[in-house]
């Protein structure tokens, strides 16, 4: 009895623990850089440690080759092969790998599929390199063009690339430092044990370590910002150098982490090794490292390397940083911006510009783990339609599923999902289920079968199947780096194989990092074995981007090509934005959380992955009322826009906090619907500049200083600027407004001076945005129960004078869903305002062959702010129609809206030419 | 309420002709203050502004509360009516208005050309009516059944208040014979101290005869064995047998759900994953299919009862009480089985593990689980569910299949324990209501068949065993009987002097007992009667008879149960979680509140709000929203 009751109070004992553990991000069970070799090595080097030098250049196939060899004879070291390519756009590539003529034991990885194949095609075939001997080097350095007025340098002794204006400054370079390292792969021998163990999981190693690392370094920048996704400010901290106690560095390993924190460089779910660097007299650079295995990065504090006896260039505002590899080969890109949104077209035009969106995936999506049963789904649907509040998408969490078996319903919650599909869908509504990638053992289980039969899954260091554990319990991971696999894969999508499914549901890939409950670090074993034998070590971060595009593909083919595809990822890899939204994980219900959304989605965007955004309200926990509305105020201008929450926590639709919140969420979710054409446009522009739809102010702002680390407030486009609110109960808020011109206020249409702070009242009613003058944004103001029912809504232009009284802006209207606008089936004016007339102007080319998009939307309303006369009529040509000039209300929403002047009907067409001239 | 329905009805059928002249979203009583000022301008009616007629529906707003476009979309704060002719006459938000969905029947909120939209009033209206008349036909029926609802009341308060009163006269009668007893009984033993004292004496003086004083201390240990015997026969003996065994059922349980709770730590931490704990529950029609498929107890469940009302109520009924304990410790035997299943899984140093576990933090101790363990570990802290609801998730596992009805023992949960054990017999007889805390836990009625979406039975608390007590306890010649013997006694034994006769003595040490132990089961059912009392039944305590009545219902792989006054819980499986107990009645007895339930992981305590309308039910009433389930 006594031992039985002492094994009780242990065991309660245990208990405890257990539920205390449940509520908190576990540092100890994810490995630090101290416990990662590769990591601590490198981070324990001394500038000046590489001895490598470059030998043997020459040019091949339009690219520079060269050999890398220690400049000691070494031993037991291959020389290491160098490729450096140009790119149109300023854009130089290097390669480094091991020699394949010297039989390495096997071929490193090189992430396939991400590159876009158009890149190929803007390469500059070399002819030829100039040398040039710097400083009092032994050996000359090669020189190569770079677009106009920037030349690439490969040093030969010491060993060193970098990009510099034409026989000037320099903008990036790499090791510098002298901290390059490149780990060869070995055949095993007998006396070596290159196992690793961590909490009880053994990696086999069976190349022994193959790490890389070097130093790169950006000129005359004052900071560096990208490589997500961290739960860190936008500007990214030094993570090492005087004054900066202990910190981890930047991690770049995709996980599943349970309750992240925010300010913390630990690696979420996501990774792009993509940083940019801005400062203002040089401008923006960039650098990126296609690489999928797990990255560290070291943002080094100014005076890092100041006993180690290299002096660089310009030392001026440099900023150093180190890239710490487990695996893979180099393969680097360098841009040149010199503007942001040159770095951004840059980097795109390597990845991939983000896919345009239906237009229904720019709207409000409502989502919540669970939507229980079919009758929880009509209920929230016929709830947003009793307080007519819009929203377009209906989620519905793992729940789902027959068992965590994806591509089923339970038939008890869900025994008519084509039907509850099509009632959402006579509402111009969307469904999005949820498809994960761990495969549920189950040999009555389909996809289970056929993936077993057909050997489609992981396999582990032994050849087995990768047996690991996530929702289903015992699962298995498809092998989405095969092409095959990812074919069979897209297929499932389909409208007969995915019974249940009908053409207005979308999907959802979570825990595709992978997620895997008991596997090291809550993902997959380094030594799983994927395709071609590639070690999971090598594929890690992408395997994610593999199993997106797979699921994307597949509803592309499940619509004939016809149907743009909608899938949210939660992993992250460069090329991410080809293939739809992501979201930044399960975040929580707290103020910290909703500013660090701000500078996540930031990021993101500066990464190419514009269409990105936070869970609204915050996954884990209850927000209080003000926050969760504070929370879809912010929200409703993130690029997506989605409330999410987790199945333990309370209700929080909008309509569950009383009438006044309901009303201020209904309005901030409004102000999203009325904004759609705005949001559209800009999402349009990602698609085919790479600039995102959320920037950074500096990205509009480039040589304003005040905007470089400010992450509290954002650009929607270049007209939109937004303030979040981040504490509880603000009366006040300062907000910087950069740039000349005047900023309006966009619910009062009060102007504000331009460069400068500003001290401005708080309400509960919103969170503070202004219109820069000299823009024109194009809103539709009528309410509607989905965006479905806008398409043939009237426009209001919102034209915002700047001091020389002018203003432009752009409006892009295609069908919304299909892919006929890469076809040229779409409509694209520009909006010019100046000496008091508007006039339309159509820059889409001429439609290449037969498509065609139609639209007889007018524009029922044209606000002037700025606009001061007191003019009573317009005249519009060449229909030579007068129409009423009077004043009107900024805003259709309820009792006391500002008077502004207003052109009253002028009903042109929005796809026609015209103008419109204040008399 | 029914007027109002039949006007609905008779509104439907009159509804007035559509005139021309009218303009497009305006209802008729409102037409009046467009036409009126025709002549100019037209106020927007929040005095906002103004609009001339040719303004409105011109399909731009003037006025930011609609006014001026009642017939289009142009003001998002507007308001469209369709008259809806022959059928019932609808405002809708202008955001309908020509967006492509047909929302009137009368089709004329979609006006431009974009969809055409059938006319179908006619055949909507008739179906409303029909249904208005069926819940007319309803409503009736439900007034008549509250009307006996409250009759029954009535009787049952008149009935239990007369018990009550009569209780308490009995208290005061058996208060009195148990003083009289105890003063006899304290008399008989100053005499047998004396006597005792006595004879110590007389040993005292006689001490030279050894083998005389052994024989009379002989003879006091008789009389003590007899004294035992005689109390014992009535009540004690027998309900110290059961007690015993009770106490020896609580140390075998208290060991197996503890174990359990060790093995299950890790492993069912996972298996919560399948179910998803709605933290705030709602299920507005719940009570009124309860109340649609009212049916009687079924005998299965009264038989199933039986076994505990018998083991409680009747004494000799030893047999029923074995047959239980047997149960648990067939239970005990199951669970224990389990553990040593999981812990073989887990290898043999698992109880070292466990031990050392609570030492160190449990997240650094993940390389001592197995890759299941661990796997199940982590999901846990999404799916974060509680301690008690995973012990009880494993407990269902251990039974083999989640949703197997048939497997009675793994039920018992801890709570369900606990409340077997805890009380003992006297009590659970009267004193269910001071254990209402206990029994939430108790799976009321675990046998029943879920397969009805909806039924109600009576609560467990004082039904049956009640029933038979108050006539027992009621029974007239029951305490004529004791009063009898109590005054026979004190008669016979009326004169106290050395020696005591023995079987005297006995005599009324027995009846005291018996008296007193009859006295505090009076006590017990007063207070309890008075407490029930107590509560709030409503303005004309319709809903007495809802104080013994609980309602469950099948709501996909929850049952949900409800025991007004008492308490509420979702089940799944076996798996159970307490929404809340009984708090009040809210909304004029719409509503009934359940708060303070199990609390939700990271969250709040759960609580129900049964939102059906009370009133509703009690009206019998079919509310509309069943006929959309």
């Amino acid at each position: 009895m006594s031992n039985s009751a002492f094994h009780f109070l242990l065991l309660f004992l245990t208990l405890f623990l257990h539920l205390t553990i449940v509520f908190s991000w576990k540092k100890e069970e994810f490995r630090n850089c101290n416990q990662t070799p590769f990591c601590k090595q490198a981070r324990s080097r001394k500038p000046g440690y590489c001895s490598l030098i470059a030998t043997d250049i020459s040019v091949v196939d339009g690219n520079v080759n060269a050999k890398l060899i220690p400049k000691t004879s070494d031993q037991d070291s291959n020389p290491l092969i160098l490729t450096l390519s140009v790119y149109q756009d300023g854009i130089l590539r290097l390669k480094i790998d091991e020699d394949p003529n010297l039989n390495p034991p096997k071929k490193r990885f090189e992430v396939p599929d991400v590159i876009v194949p158009e890149f190929e095609t803007k390469k500059l075939w070399l002819q030829r390199v100039s040398t040039e001997v710097i400083g009092g080097d032994s050996e000359p350095s090669s020189v190569v063009y770079l677009g106009d007025g920037f030349e690439g340098v490969i040093r030969a002794d010491p060993f060193e690339i970098f990009v510099r204006e034409k026989g000037g400054k320099r903008i990036l370079s790499l090791n510098s430092h002298g901290l390059f390292d490149f780990e060869q792969l070995r055949v095993k021998k007998e006396e070596d044990d290159w196992e690793e163990n961590f909490r009880g999981h053994t990696d086999t190693r069976p190349y022994g370590p193959q790490s890389i690392s070097f130093d790169v370094s950006f000129y005359e920048s004052e900071f560096v910002y990208g490589i997500p996704e961290h739960a860190t400010r936008l500007a990214l901290k030094p993570t090492r150098g005087p004054g900066i106690d202990h910190s981890e560095p930047y991690r770049l390993f995709n996980l599943d982490v349970f309750e992240y924190l925010h300010e913390s460089p630990f690696g979420l779910y996501g990774s792009v090794p993509f940083m940019l660097a801005h400062g203002k007299s040089r401008g923006t650079s960039g650098f990126f490292w296609l690489n999928a295995a797990e990255m560290q990065i070291d943002v080094l504090g100014a005076g890092w390397d100041a006993d180690s006896g290299i002096s660089l260039p310009s030392d001026q505002a440099r900023i150093d940083t180190l890239w710490m590899s487990e695996a893979g080969v180099v393969d680097a890109f360098f841009f040149i911006g010199p503007g942001p949104k040159d770095v951004a077209r840059q980097y795109t035009s390597v990845t991939g510009m983000p896919a345009m969106p239906q237009h229904f995936a720019v709207a409000y999506h409502q989502c919540r783990w669970n939507y229980r049963d079919e009758e929880d789904v009509e209920l929230v649907d016929s709830k947003f339609d009793e307080f007519d509040i819009p929203y377009d998408v209906l989620w519905l969490d793992i729940e789902h599923t027959d068992g965590k078996r994806y591509f089923t319903w339970d038939k008890v919650l869900f025994p008519n999902p084509e039907e509850m599909q099509k009632k959402l869908s006579a509402k111009g509504r969307h469904m999005v289920t949820i498809v994960d990638p761990h495969i549920k053992r189950d040999d009555s289980y389909y996809i289970h079968r056929e993936a077993t039969q057909k050997g489609y899954y992981v396999k582990d260091a032994k050849g087995n199947d990768y047996d690991g554990w996530c929702w289903p319990g015992s699962s298995s991971y498809l092998d989405m780096l095969s092409p095959e696999v990812r074919d069979w894969w897209g297929e499932k999508f389909s409208l007969q194989n995915y019974v249940g499914s009908t053409p207005s549901l979308y999907i959802w890939n979570d825990m595709n990092e992978p997620s895997v409950f008991n596997g090291p670090e809550v993902t997959m074993p380094r030594d799983a074995l994927h395709y071609g034998g590639v070690e999971h070590r090598e594929l890690h971060n992408a395997y994610g981007y593999y199993f997106h595009m797979a699921t994307s593909n597949g509803l592309v083919k499940r619509g004939n090509g016809q149907d743009r595809p909608f899938v949210l990822s939660r992993a992250i890899f460069p090329g991410t934005q080809r293939y739809g939204a992501v979201w930044t994980g399960d975040n929580t219900a707290d103020w910290d959380q909703l500013r660090a959304s701000v500078s996540m989605v930031l990021t993101l965007g500066l990464t190419g992955i514009s269409f990105s955004g936070a869970d609204v309200g915050g996954f884990f926990g209850n927000p209080e009322p003000e926050l969760l509305v504070r929370w879809y105020q912010l929200g409703a201008y993130y690029p997506f826009f989605r409330a999410h929450a987790h199945h333990d926590t309370k209700r929080r639709e909008p309509w569950l906090f009383g009438e006044r919140n309901t009303e201020i969420m209904k309005d901030a979710i409004r102000m999203r619907y009325i904004l759609l054409p705005y949001f559209y446009t800009l999402f349009r522009e990602a698609n085919t500049t790479g600039v995102p739809v959320m920037r950074p102010l500096w990205m509009e702002f480039p040589y304003d200083e005040a905007t470089f680390s400010n992450d509290e407030a954002f650009m929607v486009g270049k007209s939109l600027l937004v303030q979040g609110i981040f504490t509880e109960k603000a009366k006040s808020v300062n907000v910087y407004m950069p740039g000349e011109q005047a900023w309006y206020d966009l619910r009062t249409g009060i102007t504000y001076k331009g460069a400068s702070n500003h001290k401005l009242g708080v309400s509960e009613e919103s969170i503070p945005a202004f219109q820069r003058a000299g823009t024109i944004i194009p809103r539709k103001d009528r309410l509607r129960r989905s965006s479905t029912q806008m398409v043939n809504d009237p426009y209001t232009l919102v034209i915002a004078l700047n001091s020389s009284k002018s203003a432009e802006g752009e409006l892009y209207i295609d069908d919304g869903k299909s892919f006929e606008f890469e076809q040229g089936a779409y409509i694209h004016r520009r909006f010019v305002f100046s000496d008091g007339k508007l006039t339309s102007i159509n820059i889409a080319p001429g439609a290449s062959g037969k498509s065609q998009f139609l639209s007889n939307c007018i524009v029922e309303r044209i606000i002037l702010l700025g606009h001061s006369s007191g003019s009573k009529s317009a005249l519009i040509e060449p229909a030579n129609l007068k129409v009423d000039v009077e004043l009107g209300p900024l805003w259709l929403r309820g009792s006391k809206g500002p008077l502004v002047p207003t052109i009253r009907r002028p009903n042109v067409r929005i796809a026609d030419d015209w103008s419109v001239k204040i008399l | 309420m029914g007027l109002a329905l039949l006007a609905l009805v008779i509104f439907g059928f009159a509804s007035p002709i559509v005139r021309s002249d009218s303009v497009l979203g305006v209802s008729p009583q409102d037409e009046e203050f467009y036409k009126a000022s025709s002549s100019g301008s037209i106020k927007c009616k929040d005095g906002s502004g103004k609009f001339t007629r040719a303004q409105l529906n011109d399909d731009f707003c003037d006025c930011l509360d609609g006014t001026d476009e009642p017939g289009t979309s142009a003001c998002p704060g507007g308001k469209f009516y369709c008259r809806n002719a022959g059928h019932t006459p609808l405002y809708l938000f202008s955001s309908r208005v020509n967006d492509g969905i047909c929302d009137c029947c009368d089709g004329s909120d979609e006006y431009n050309g974009s969809i055409k939209c059938p006319n179908t009033c006619w055949e909507a209206g008739k179906v409303a009516r029909d249904k208005l008349k069926k819940k007319i036909a309803t409503y009736q029926e439900g007034l008549n059944l509250r009307k006996q609802e409250i009759e029954q009341a009535k009787l049952a308060i008149a009935k239990d208040e007369a018990e009550l009163s009569k209780l308490k006269s009995e208290e005061t009668i058996l208060k009195g014979r148990v003083q009289q007893l105890e003063e006899r009984k304290e008399q008989i033993e100053k005499a047998e101290e004396k006597e005792r004292l006595e004879k110590e004496k007389e040993d005292k003086k006689r001490k030279e005869d050894a083998e005389k004083s052994k024989a009379k201390s002989e003879d006091e240990k008789e009389i003590h064995i007899q004294d035992e015997s005689a109390t014992g026969s009535t009540q004690n003996n027998l309900e110290g047998s059961p007690k015993d065994q009770n106490l020896r059922l609580k140390a075998s349980l208290h060991r197996p759900w503890r174990s359990k709770k060790i093995s299950l730590s890790d492993k069912r931490l996972t298996e919560r994953n399948t179910s998803i704990n709605p933290c705030v529950v709602q299920i507005p029609q719940l009570i009124a299919i309860l109340m649609d498929k009212d049916v009687p107890v079924s005998s299965s469940y009264v038989l199933n009862r039986g076994t505990e009302v018998e083991h409680d109520g009747n004494f000799d009924n030893e047999g029923s009480l074995e047959n239980s304990i047997q149960q648990h410790a067939a239970v005990d035997e199951k669970e224990t089985a389990g553990i040593s299943d999981t812990d073989l899984h887990s290898g043999s140093e698992v109880t070292h593990d466990q031990v050392a576990k609570p030492e160190k933090d449990a997240s650094e101790n993940t390389e001592a689980l197995s890759k299941e363990e661990l796997g199940r570990l982590v999901a846990s802290r999404w799916t974060g569910e509680s301690s008690e609801k995973s012990e009880e998730d494993t407990t269902a596992e251990d039974g083999g299949h989640d949703n197997n009805e048939q497997t009675p023992e793994s039920t018992h949960s801890e709570e369900y324990d606990a409340y077997d054990l805890e009380n003992d017999d006297d009590n659970q007889m009267y004193d269910d209501d001071d254990n209402v805390d206990d029994s939430m836990g108790e799976d009321i009625g675990d046998e029943h068949h879920y397969n009805d979406p909806a039924s109600s039975y009576r609560s467990d608390s004082e039904s049956e065993s009640d029933l038979s007590e108050i006539a027992t306890t009621s029974n007239p010649s029951w305490l004529e009987k004791i009063q009898k013997t109590v005054r026979n006694i004190l008669q016979a034994v009326n004169l106290f002097q050395a020696p005591v006769n023995i079987s005297d003595a006995a005599h009324v040490r027995k009846e005291y007992e018996d008296t007193s132990s009859k006295l505090s089961k009076i006590q017990s059912r007063i207070s309890s009667l008075t407490r029930k009392l107590d509560n709030d039944f409503g303005p004309v305590k319709e809903f007495y008879s809802f104080y013994d009545r609980c309602f469950e219902s099948k709501q996909n792989k929850y049952v949900y149960k409800i025991c007004p006054f008492k308490q509420a819980s979702q089940e799944e499986g076996h798996s159970k979680t307490r929404l809340g107990r009984w708090e009040k009645f809210e909304g004029s007895y719409r509503t009934m509140v359940f708060s303070k339930g199990d609390k939700c992981w990271n969250g709040p305590d759960r609580s129900l709000k049964e939102l059906q309308q009370k009133l509703d039910e009690m009206n019998k009433e079919q509310p509309q929203s069943h006929d959309e389930l």
